[in-house]
């Protein structure tokens, strides 16, 4: 501490180079710090809830039940993580089988504006009963408001049994978005 | 661009004249090294402010989320880990510049006249301080938050008369639980904070209008004076960019540990309190029956009202420590033995046994197989089947496998189902059970 000068009064500051060095220090650890706390705070705050949610495979029940040409409802539980907690909800999916065999699974939301549609077997028609979207079996649109055809989801057959992604769409879009 | 800025809000806010009674206070006998502390311990008090209103984003203090939210901060989180890691090493490193920054109060007579209130209010922000430790150790509710708190409660209950009821006052209840939980998040994050927030504020209030102590010989400290601006500030925020560092680094070398859930039934886990408990901690080992009160309520109230009595106690005008051997000779005394029993305790702590691995996968396995839907230890789990609280007096290892292998051909008409075990895991789970003693 040879630091000896006269009164703050008579003569506050340092040399003008030493000063300049000091401020720049005091400055250069303040944006350290601030860098080093804000930068992971924001990632902290805002990566997990820009992060798409990972769908696991529900298990939608055996496939050499599914009639031939008739769609099914069949209900799924899924487990859905929301952040640190895991709840379980159930959903239902409509899985077609047609004669050779192939399956296809949609989502049971109209793409129209969310409404769960039905199968009307004397019609052989799927509608809507909210705006009377009308679709063939083959998830076509032959009648009514809807903007695009039915909502494909994924699937897998796994030892008999069908396994199934479920998804939601942008509801009133002509392209099937994922949400 | 900058500069036109602070000229324009300058003209409306008045900043010049507050900048200079911020920045320019005198520091009687110039800036130093050793008056960094109550800026570090500042920074720290605010570096766990932010991270800990970071932490309660996704923190939930309910006994079934805490865990599993602590869990997801740690494992799921981007930078989880090491904001968690900043809020607890930095606890640590309040802890530490707090107690640099009281010995550098107390080794320069700074508490005397006519500072004795602004020693007081930082007396009472130490305690918030360990007030804050204490609290903050149960959130994450695991195994050494839950057993840590357990005891740490229990020692109130050695307070002649008032002790039981105190007990239920602090645990919100008859046992440790949510309502335990609950309260002390909220006195945690909400009543703690804000108090101390308050005590700060008065605390450099009283600094402001006092003004600093300056060195120990008052000829020096009359000679000259410097401003707090730049030098000072420029040294404590060297001071606090080196803490910040090592906390840092421990932050992502170290990360805050985080045992299993609290389990009220595992009576094995040996709970150890943070390292700035522990010198009291290995203290009450020594103090056993009627003794133990001593060091429970005696010896914790001598010594709050001694420190917060000082001013009163060392009262003679002169600072400098030569002609104040006796209260340094107390507070070194203090410290050595502070030290002793710290010393001994991490001894301790670093030579216990360790449990045998193969019982703690059999434990493992005991949760894994749900093995408490039908059995109870200790208070916790189904009645179905017996209590295996103390069936390692009750059964031997060969018994054991054999009826884990087959229960109904050991015991006709039981409905216990056979669980196909690998040998090894046959073993890890015998082994657990023959743990289960009375001692």
């Amino acid at each position: 501490m040879e630091h000896s000068k006269p009164s703050s009064a008579e003569s506050p500051d340092e040399s003008p180079p030493r000063r300049t060095f000091l401020v720049r220090v005091t400055a250069g650890i303040a944006a350290l710090i601030g860098v080093m706390v804000g930068v992971p705070v924001v990632g902290y705050t805002i990566l997990p809830a820009l992060r798409r949610r990972e769908l696991g495979w529900a298990d939608a029940g055996p496939v050499s039940t599914l009639p031939i040409g008739i769609p099914q409802e069949r209900e799924i539980v899924l487990t859905v993580a929301d952040g640190w907690k895991k709840t379980t909800t159930k959903k239902t999916v409509w899985v077609v089988k047609d004669e050779a065999g192939t399956v296809t699974v949609y989502s049971p939301i109209c793409p129209h504006l969310g409404c769960g549609y039905r199968w009307m077997e004397g019609e052989r028609r799927f509608v809507c009963p909210c705006h009377n979207s009308v679709f063939l079996l083959d998830g076509t649109v032959v009648a009514g408001p809807a903007p695009r055809p039915l909502d494909t989801l994924p699937f897998k057959l796994e030892r008999g049994r069908l396994f199934v992604q479920y998804k939601e769409f942008k509801a009133g879009a002509a392209k099937k978005i994922e949400l | 661009m900058a500069g036109h800025l602070y000229r324009w809000l300058d003209e409306r806010l008045k900043l010049e004249s507050l900048k200079i009674a911020l920045l320019e206070e005198p520091i009687p006998g110039g800036a130093s090294w050793i008056y960094v502390f109550g800026s570090v311990t500042l920074f720290f008090f605010l570096l766990q402010l932010i991270t800990g209103m970071f932490l309660a984003i996704y923190y939930s203090p309910t006994t079934d989320h805490a865990y599993e939210s602590i869990r997801f901060i740690m494992d799921d989180v981007p930078f989880g880990s090491y904001l968690r890691g900043l809020h607890h090493w930095g606890a640590s490193g309040m802890m530490v510049s707090i107690g640099l920054h009281m010995l550098q109060v107390f080794l320069y007579g700074a508490y005397k006249r006519p500072r004795e209130l602004m020693w007081v209010v930082g007396v009472i922000l130490f305690i918030l301080t360990l007030a804050f430790g204490f609290s903050g150790y149960l959130l994450p509710w695991d195994q050494r938050a839950y057993w840590a708190t357990q005891v740490g409660i229990n020692m109130v209950g050695t307070i002649p008369l008032i002790g039981d009821a105190l007990v239920r006052i602090i645990r919100g209840g008859q046992y440790l639980g949510q309502m335990t939980l609950s309260r002390f998040f909220a006195l945690h994050t909400l009543f703690l904070p804000w108090i101390t927030m308050v005590l700060i504020a008065l605390h450099l209030f009283i600094l402001r209008r006092v003004g600093p102590a300056g060195p120990w010989d008052e000829a020096q400290a009359s000679r000259f004076s410097e401003p707090f601006w730049p030098r000072q500030v420029y040294m404590d925020a060297v001071a606090i960019g080196n803490a910040f560092l090592i906390v840092a680094i421990l932050a992502i070398t170290m990360p805050a540990p985080l045992a299993d859930p609290a389990n009220p039934s595992d009576t094995s886990f040996t709970p150890i309190p943070e390292w700035y408990f522990l010198f009291y901690y290995q203290l009450l080992k020594y103090l056993e029956g009627p003794w133990e009160i001593v060091g429970t309520v005696v010896l914790p109230i001598l010594f709050f009202l001694a420190l917060l009595l000082l001013p009163w106690i060392d009262r003679r005008k002169e600072r400098h420590p030569a002609s104040r051997r006796a209260v340094l000779a107390a507070g070194a005394g203090f410290l050595t033995l502070v030290f002793t029993f710290l010393g001994l305790s991490l001894y301790e702590v670093a030579t216990m046994p360790r449990m045998d691995p193969s019982v703690l996968r059999g434990k493992a396995l005991y949760q894994e197989l749900d093995c408490a839907a039908c059995h109870r230890i200790h208070g916790q789990g189904g009645l179905v089947g017996p209590d295996l609280s103390y069936v390692g007096d009750k059964r031997d290892r060969d018994w054991l496998i054999r009826h884990f292998k087959d229960p109904q051909a050991v015991v006709p008409g039981s409905i216990m189902p056979a669980y196909n075990l690998s040998d090894e895991e046959l073993n890890d789970l015998t082994n657990y059970m023959l743990s289960l003693r009375k001692h």
